[in-house]
């Protein structure tokens, strides 16, 4: 058996070596080409991983979050964001980065006898406020936006 | 042969994919001890996390668990970038480190996807030996290296990409653009029959470096990035005779040992490569950090699985070799992370997220924790 660990000098590739990496090479490209497209597809604007629109962190975040869970006794409660998550996650959400926003939702319904989870972000940047609303047991949160009042 | 055939599978410089490989994976151990590791608290806070990709389904990463990936693919990284590379160590690499982002959108580093891809690229370049990729002479060694080339046009990609979505933005898009073509042409530079490409290639070369010096990141991507269009773009000349510099030890002492001819299953190597590889992730316990001594030992578990063979079948003295840049591997990130900020960083991030959270007897911990290594 041959090692894997080849000895120098590489052998020129044969024909049949050549179409194999050929393949490779073809699907290899073509995923990298593929991949930063997708984001013209993406719903979430904000989701721009793997596109190479930026090489930096995630900048701040533009919205300040409140959430707040009702109970099937009718109870309204406020949650303290970062006790639950960390800062990094509020930061997220607070960027309206939609799979998080729905992660936090659903993980806040996992509570004993919670009936629905709203989140809230009220954004600089546009001066709107945006709600995500999840009934638990749902599967996708509902997202309203209006315009600040000023 | 077509043009395209050519363009794939031509010869390039072995120097370069040498060099490349080594400088990659050791910028690579020491941005995960000292840039990643001190990120490591994040992880697993509250239960919560949300991964790139949607079949880790509700897996949770805790603070063990990624920095032991990151301890595991590291560590390894250094012991590939020290003695030559194998294929089977650099596919663990490549696996080690995409797992260590893509489990949580906590890092979310756009270039640690481009590693990925280069990683990805490593696994079939050629395995070479220093002397292999330099000769004694002036005349640099050449051959065919396909996955090179796809590396090189993967940058190429990555620039257009830069290029496009600047231009889609209205804003200047020259700079990238000239970057992605340099790089499509990069290996067509070593080719005998070409004239032109060899002398454009050095000023073609400026324009990444450029790219990247007037637009810095808090990252270590320009790092990364300079070193390779370095090593792409120096002409061929430059490029062999520094890593003839660079690889002198290698090629005058520590070959002609191991070259020396295949022995018999010599019991004293056998048994001395199996006490390194147990007493090397030993050092991994004075790091004092959750989850590195796993990883380690991970490692050493992942190289006997890549030298089992060579017990038998190899010149004699090559796992010894392998155990020896193991232990290198070891001592390096204990150096590296005793003598940096990355515990006292990693310790204080988790004091202030346990204070935040109400656990005041965590948040103690952490602090005095993170006093006991504060520089």
């Amino acid at each position: 058996m041959r090692s894997v660990e080849t000895e120098p000098p590489p052998p020129h590739p044969s024909p049949k070596h050549r179409r194999r990496s050929g393949l490779f090479i073809g699907a290899f490209i073509l995923l990298q080409f593929l991949v930063p497209l997708t984001y013209l597809t993406r719903e979430d604007a904000a989701d721009d991983r793997f596109t190479w629109r930026t090489f930096s962190r995630p900048g701040e975040p533009m919205c300040e979050t409140s959430a707040s869970l009702e109970t099937f006794d009718g109870r309204r409660e406020e949650l303290a964001l970062q006790k639950l998550i960390h800062q990094d996650w509020v930061d997220y959400v607070g960027r309206n980065r939609r799979v998080v926003v729905e992660a936090f939702l659903k993980k806040q319904c996992e509570a004993e006898g919670v009936l629905e989870v709203e989140l809230t972000n009220h954004c600089e940047d546009d001066s709107r406020i945006r709600e995500y609303r999840l009934r638990c047991g749902g599967e996708r949160a509902h997202e309203t936006t209006r315009t600040a009042a000023r | 042969m077509k043009p395209l055939t050519r363009y794939w599978f031509g010869d390039v410089a072995l120097a370069r994919p040498y060099l490349l490989v080594r400088f990659v994976l050791t910028t690579l151990a020491f941005d995960c001890w000292l840039n990643l590791m001190a990120h490591g608290a994040k992880y697993g806070v509250g239960g919560f996390n949300v991964a790139h990709f949607p079949f880790f389904g509700d897996f949770i990463p805790g603070a063990p668990f990624y920095l032991g990936v990151l301890a595991f693919t590291s560590v390894l990284a250094l012991s590939q970038a020290l003695y030559r590379p194998h294929r089977i160590a650099l596919a663990l690499v490549a696996m080690g480190y995409t797992l260590g982002w893509t489990c949580s959108l906590l890092d979310s580093v756009p270039y640690h996807y481009l590693i990925s891809l280069y990683l990805g690229c490593f696994v079939f370049f050629p395995m070479l030996s220093a002397r292999a990729a330099f000769s004694r002479s002036e005349r640099a060694p050449r051959g065919s290296a396909w996955a090179y080339v796809l590396f090189c046009v993967t940058t190429a990609i990555v620039y257009f990409y830069v290029a496009a979505w600047d231009a889609a933005a209205g804003e200047p898009y020259w700079l990238p653009m000239l970057c992605s073509g340099a790089y499509l042409v990069a290996s067509m530079q070593d080719r005998s029959d070409s004239n032109v490409v060899p002398i454009m290639m050095p000023f073609l070369g400026v324009a990444p470096i450029a790219f990247h010096w007037l637009t810095p990141t808090e990252n270590w991507f320009p790092i990364y990035m300079i070193g390779i269009a370095v090593l792409v773009f120096a002409p061929t000349r430059s490029i062999h005779a520094a890593g003839r510099t660079l690889t002198f030890p290698a090629r005058s002492w520590l070959q002609d040992q191991s070259e020396a001819g295949i022995d018999e299953r010599a019991s004293q190597v056998f048994y001395a490569s199996l006490f390194g590889l147990v007493t090397a992730p030993v050092v991994s316990v004075f790091v004092d950090l959750p989850g590195v001594k796993t990883g380690c030992a991970l490692t050493a578990i992942a190289m006997l699985f890549v030298i089992g063979r060579q017990l038998y079948l190899t010149p004699k003295r090559r796992p010894l070799w392998r155990v020896a840049s193991l232990f290198a591997g070891c001592l390096a990130l204990f150096v590296t992370v005793t003598t940096s900020n990355a515990r006292f960083d990693y310790y204080r991030a988790a004091a202030v997220d346990a204070g935040l959270r109400g656990d005041q007897d965590a948040a103690a911990l952490m602090r005095e924790k993170a006093d006991q290594y504060r520089r």
